[in-house]
């Protein structure tokens, strides 16, 4: 990889004189820069490089497949599949066959005995080229399963499962009246299933919303879920036989005899209220309620509901993501980093991919998600491995809007062989968690608790379009125990809550280099807390940080009024925290204008308070995605946050 | 709401400006001429007409004597007792038929005079036939018999016909047909004009053109807001005016009509005086939750206008004033708006909508006397992503639309959607998508592919029964309604659609009363490229059996072959193919059979013998398996 970049980087320099002297100048400039910076960037240890498409071909991504002789192939919502040869550009630029057309939105790619697989709206087709022209001239039907006709009912896949058959995925449909309430109107939408070589449909597992991203792991089966009614927030489930994960949709086909789920929808609404309230003779949506006394949440369902399956591991929203995709697995044997084995999950909205971390607990996943890598030029949406070990992501963004700046294309992602500075993994301890590092850290700084913060909270489950993060309390650290060769950490938690996400915070720990983390923050699912010894207390050390009292947050909005300028630091966690960092960045155009554009317009910050409560999309028309009103931001916040923006103008 | 649902509301909103309503329109009664003005007699009323057309009206007569013959002048008709075997009547009622000779020959005049119409008619052109209608008598719409002309003139079916005028500023060249949609001859074919009559000033100086709001050939839009500046070819009368009679051309060959109607266009204008207004903010979710609450504000003025709101969301309004009806009759009022609304006329309530988040145009319609009514109209809005919009319409039956709105409240889109057209290029083109039957919504085949060959005719199969659903030609498809946005996963067929019937061809029917069933016994297996045409041949099974479905393009684009193989097909016992569907199917003189009361042509090649069976209200034309395969063509 490295030599590769090596070649091509002196062709430049032969080609273009005076072009060459600048680049010499600068990358001198940049070796001198790192060794002077304390701090590092993404782009230093994973490079996005984008493939070059000859124009008038549209690569809508749905799909990315590798082929064993080092082409890529890519299916596209356009309907077409193309064959890439030289995808990395060696020596001149990659060359792209039409290997197939004409499908209906493809939305999954799979190279499997000398076929690729896709599976389109309606069917699961195989796709040959029998006379070796390189054109698929069979198209066939491996499976058609039944669609209403409504543009939500995408179907994604296929992934191969351990016994050679395919797991494919199947969204709802929407109600016409009740159009914020997903309904499956035929068997099996709202369900994942496997589709047997031969062309038999085995239901598998149901309660799926939006389920865009599918992996095996292990042989086993995992999928994303996206934000929406009743999914609190995007995630990652294991997916068994016969497990059910939420959405009320799928119910609808229990009864059949091949579901392997007996669950009804009478039996579910018996326990959860769906909500369903007509005034006027028209259904009202329905929305959070704030301050609510006794919300539900999954796992107190799950007591009456055993079938139901908690997520792996959650993505909390507007954080790491608002439109979970792809799931792969590092499968390059070192070629892509030290996160072989690891998972890497894609982002629509955010143009981002995060990194995913599972373990057993008690015979269940649970785990951890990192952010990993940010900037891709539009939404990802699939993502394969290249034979080098570069991660090929396909994007595509109509319909959404996304970060970035096109609506759609392929890029890959190669590893510098830089190692960053970063959480390796997180594991569940008795008495807190583990963090096992890429590099020794400091241990003066890791012994300081004042390097640690952190907060657990949880989703509610409600038939309400997502959820805020409720009942929230800062982590009171006790103490922390550094390993010898100062690659672990354990640090000792007083208020872990089963159940919860713990969100933790590492900013003050830094490499012996004086490297910071490049990404201080780890989102730990903790649906069962490990077993195993406790540390005693004579192994915890730990300077004290000052008081943190735990405070139940959500709703409980102090009043401040600020008259003083405010700063990033303070403004930037409630950025995070009230998920406008989903769509907005301070100085780059995402999903929403950066926050600089917003400054620009010379708002007052009465005027941005009233915007932020009840926005006017019409005000920015070339953004494809109008920003949702956010009554729950507190007032307080809402006026840190408008007073800062008002701030940046004068910059 | 999803942005993606509000732009499928703008879609329908769109289409329910230009939807046509046929309710209100007059029927020219053809039982007999006397709507018409006296003529030679080339014109005459008949039951039903057979046009075959494999004959062409020029071409040599069937003669009682065999020797001796003169060759008959080439553009002569024959005189009736010999008639051209292109055209054979069958008396009776209904149908208006033309057949001229050289000597009997006059144009045919309606007793009625038009300014601005909307007329709706069928006609039946015989091969190589040509005639006109002339609105007002002076602008002519083409009619001939243009089956298979690949690239239109204006002297083709549907064109607007040039003049004969040399003078510089007289001279009009015509114009051609946005595409051809023209069916084979002994089809009846469907032709929808909306007219505007030009209009004059006072001193009887024109000031605005004569123009073709619409012309609709076979339901595909032929001319689009066209102009004509001057009378076009062999008019009445070369003086343009604001009332004229229709004119169908008689001297130039056969040509038969039925179903004619038409509405003359009236212009009554409703006016609003007194308008005032109260507005409300909150959040509100029905009329019922801020109708009875204080306003914030009020206000009274000239214009009905949503530019009164002084913030663009979470609003409420109630507009009232008075509402002038010049002339008695049925008025539809219509309602555009975001969010919900409601309109009350002297309190009765015409049109309600409530919704927070939707926009639509909705229309209610009341008989009313001429004079002065109260207005109400409610308004409200809880979507910040929908801009204010307000628009209220009121028409009187069979009389032209008006905006009682002012521009503002309701402006034209500035960014309205582009199309995205497909179009086969050199290869045959493959699309999957869903297709709406028949254009309805709730007949939507799911599982459909689009197949585009680059000679210009097109189809498109149902994958889940092994059904040819639609054949047309023209352009390919729009693919817009998949691809713009997120899209709704449907095309539509660019051209005249053919919509054949539903459900499976294939079936083993127990008995003679057995109906095909939709889907059942059958499992669809996909399809294979052929590599040298670029042509999918289909795959499924059937019970079991391998069949086998591949679609040929005829010559001149003017048929599509379609062979059907069943492994073993004569040993499957009551294994019938159901080659068509329609109200009624009619033998034709050259084998084939007219389907549907003249929609489309079915001829069988080979493979069996073809019988119409009478089954649930309708008639099928079936055929069993005589060997393995089953050839036939499907003309339009």
């Amino acid at each position: 990889m490295h030599k590769t970049m090596q070649t091509r980087i002196n062709i430049f320099i032969k080609k273009e004189f005076i072009s060459s002297l600048m680049f010499s100048v600068l990358l001198l400039m940049f070796d001198q820069a790192a060794a002077q910076r304390k701090t590092t960037v993404e782009d230093d240890y994973y490079k996005i490089i984008t493939i070059p498409v000859p124009e008038g071909i549209l690569l809508e991504a749905g799909g990315v497949a590798a082929m064993p002789d080092g082409r890529m192939a890519v299916a596209t919502r356009r309907g077409d599949v193309w064959t890439i040869e030289n995808p990395n550009g060696v020596d001149g630029n990659p060359k792209f066959t039409l290997f197939a057309s004409g499908l209906h939105e493809a939305l999954g790619l799979l190279y499997h005995n000398g076929s690729l697989y896709s599976a389109q709206r309606g069917e699961l087709t195989k796709l040959t080229d029998k006379n070796g022209d390189g054109k698929a001239d069979s198209y066939e039907t491996v499976y058609a399963w039944p669609i209403s006709g409504h543009y939500h009912e995408y179907s994604y896949g296929p992934k191969l499962g351990s016994d050679g058959s395919f797991f494919v995925s199947g969204n709802v449909a929407f109600g016409d009246q009740e159009w914020w309430r997903g309904e499956s109107r035929t068997p099996w939408r709202g369900w994942t299933f496997k589709i047997h070589p031969e062309g038999k449909l085995e239901p598998w597992a149901a309660g799926v919303r939006s389920p865009c991203g599918l992996g095996v792991v292990d042989g086993e089966f995992f999928y994303t879920d996206n934000q929406g009614d009743w999914v609190g927030t995007g995630g990652v489930w294991h997916l068994e036989k016969g497990d059910f994960v939420g959405h009320p949709g799928a119910l609808k086909w229990t009864s059949l005899p091949e579901s392997p789920l007996k669950l009804s929808t009478e039996q579910l609404y018996a326990r959860v209220s769906a909500r369903q309230i007509k005034k006027d003779g028209q259904y009202i949506k329905p929305s959070n309620v704030e301050q609510e006394e006794n919300p539900d949440f999954l796992y107190q369902v799950k007591k009456d509901i055993p079938q139901l399956k908690l997520p792996a591991v959650w993505l909390p929203h507007g954080v790491l993501g608002i439109s979970n995709s792809e799931i792969i697995t590092d499968e390059t044997k070192g070629n892509f980093g030290p996160f072989a084995g690891q998972l890497f999950v894609g982002d629509q909205g955010q143009s981002k991919i995060m990194r995913v971390v599972l373990e057993k607990v008690d015979g269940a996943y649970q785990g951890v998600a990192f952010d990993f890598r940010q900037g891709f030029q539009s939404g990802v949406l699939r993502m394969n491995w290249g034979t080098d070990g570069s991660m090929f992501v396909g994007e595509t963004n109509r319909g959404w809007g996304s970060a970035g700046t096109t609506n759609s294309g392929l890029q890959r992602l190669s590893w510098t062989g830089k190692i960053p500075m970063e959480m390796l993994t997180v594991k569940s301890m008795s008495d807190g968690f583990e963090v096992e590092f890429t590099h020794p850290v400091d241990k003066v700084l890791a012994e300081d608790l004042s390097s640690y913060s952190g907060r657990s909270y949880i989703y509610k489950y409600h038939p309400v379009y997502g959820s805020p993060t409720v009942n929230e309390e800062s982590l009171v650290i006790r103490g922390v125990k550094v390993s010898a060769d100062r690659l672990k950490v354990r640090i000792v938690i007083d208020n872990l809550r089963q159940y919860y996400l713990h969100e933790l915070n590492l900013s003050g720990i830094r490499s012996e280099d004086g490297l910071p983390l490049l990404h201080s923050n780890a989102y730990y699912t903790l649906n069962k807390i490990a077993a195993g010894e406790k540390l005693s207390p004579g192994e915890i050390t730990g300077k004290r940080p000052t008081t943190t009292v735990p405070k139940k947050a959500a709703g409980v909005t102090k009043t401040a009024s600020v008259t003083k300028a405010v700063s990033y630091a303070e403004v930037e966690p409630l950025l995070v925290k009230n998920t406008c960092t989903a769509c907005h960045n301070v100085s780059k155009r995402q999903v929403g204008p950066s926050f600089s554009d917003i400054a620009r317009r010379n708002y007052s910050v009465e005027r941005i308070i009233q915007l932020i409560y009840n926005p006017e999309p019409k005000n920015w028309p070339e953004y494809a995605t109008p920003m949702a009103p956010m009554p729950q931001v507190p007032k307080a916040e809402a006026m840190k946050i408008a007073t800062w923006i008002t701030g940046l103008s004068a910059k | 709401m999803s942005r993606f649902t509000l732009l499928l509301i703008n879609i329908i909103t769109a289409l329910a400006i230009q939807a046509q309503d046929y309710s209100g329109m007059k029927n020219l009664e053809l039982n007999d001429l006397s709507a018409f003005r006296t003529q030679a007699g080339n014109w005459r009323i008949v039951g039903e007409v057979l046009m075959d057309p494999s004959v062409d009206i020029h071409q040599k007569p069937a003669s009682v004597s065999e020797s001796g013959q003169k060759k008959a002048k080439k553009g002569t008709a024959l005189p009736e007792h010999s008639a051209p075997q292109a055209v054979l009547p069958t008396p009776g009622k209904g149908v208006l038929l033309n057949m001229n000779d050289d000597k009997i020959k006059s144009h045919l005049l309606s007793v009625m005079e038009h300014g601005d119409i909307e007329l709706d008619l069928e006609l039946m052109v015989p091969k190589g036939s040509n005639s006109g209608i002339y609105l007002q008598g002076r602008y002519e719409v083409q009619i001939l018999d243009s089956w298979g002309v690949k690239s239109p003139s204006f002297s083709d079916l549907g064109g607007i016909y040039r003049n004969w005028e040399n003078t510089p500023g007289q001279i009009y060249m015509g114009k051609a047909p946005l595409s051809n949609p023209a069916k084979a001859p002994g089809l009846w074919q469907r032709m929808h004009i909306v007219f505007q009559a030009p209009r004059f000033d006072g001193n009887g100086k024109k000031i605005s053109n004569a123009r073709f709001v619409s012309v609709e050939l076979n339901g595909v839009k032929i001319h689009d807001q066209l102009e004509v500046p001057l009378p076009t070819g062999g008019p009445v009368d070369k003086t343009e005016v604001s009332s004229g009679p229709l004119m169908i051309q008689g001297d130039h060959g056969p040509v038969a009509f039925r179903n004619i109607r038409y509405r003359i266009l009236r212009e009554v204008k409703p006016v609003l005086t007194g308008i005032s207004w109260k507005v409300f903010h909150g959040q509100f979710k029905t009329i019922s939750d801020f109708s009875s609450l204080t306003p914030a504000y009020t206000g009274a003025g000239e214009e009905l206008t949503c530019e009164v709101l002084d913030q663009e969301d979470t609003y409420a309004s109630i507009y009232s004033g008075k509402i002038k009806i010049p002339e008695s009759g049925t008025y539809t009022f219509g309602l555009a708006f975001t969010g919900g609304g409601r309109l009350t006329i002297d309190g009765k309530t015409v049109i309600d909508h409530q919704s927070v988040d939707h926009w639509p145009l909705d229309r209610g319609t009341l008989q009313l006397q001429k004079g002065d009514y109260n207005f109400e109209i409610y308004n409200y809005k809880d979507a910040g992503w929908m801009p204010p919009r307000l628009a209220f319409y009121a028409a009187i039956e069979n009389g032209k639309e008006y905006s009682l709105h002012a521009y503002n409240s309701y402006p034209p889109d500035p960014n309205p959607v582009s199309s995205i057209l497909i179009n086969p290029g050199s290869e045959v083109k493959l699309l999957r998508a869903f297709l709406d039957f028949s254009g309805d919504r709730a007949k939507r085949l799911t599982h459909t592919i689009g197949v585009g060959e680059p000679s210009g005719i097109h189809y498109a199969y149902d994958l889940q029964s092994g059904n040819l659903a639609c054949v047309w030609r023209g352009e390919f498809v729009d693919a817009t309604p998949m691809w713009h946005d997120r899209g709704d996963g449907s095309f539509r067929p660019l051209g005249s659609a053919l919509y054949t019937f539903r459900g499976q061809p294939l079936a083993v029917l127990e008995s003679g009363e057995a109906e095909f069933p939709t889907s059942e016994n059958y499992v669809g297996k996909g399809y294979d490229k052929d590599p040298m045409s670029g042509r999918p041949s289909f795959n499924y099974l059937y019970r079991g059996i391998p069949v086998n479905s591949k679609i040929i393009p005829g010559t001149d684009n003017k048929f599509f072959t379609h062979e059907v193989t069943v492994k073993s097909a004569s040993t499957v016992a009551g294994l019938k193919y159901k080659l068509a569907e329609g109200s009624v199917i009619q033998s034709m003189p050259d084998g084939s059979f007219a389907i549907d009361d003249k929609r489309y042509y079915v001829k069988v090649n080979s493979g069996g013998k073809a019988e119409i069976r009478k089954i649930a209200g309708k008639e099928e034309l079936i055929m069993s398996f005589e060997s393995d395969q089953i050839s036939y063509n499907i003309i339009w």
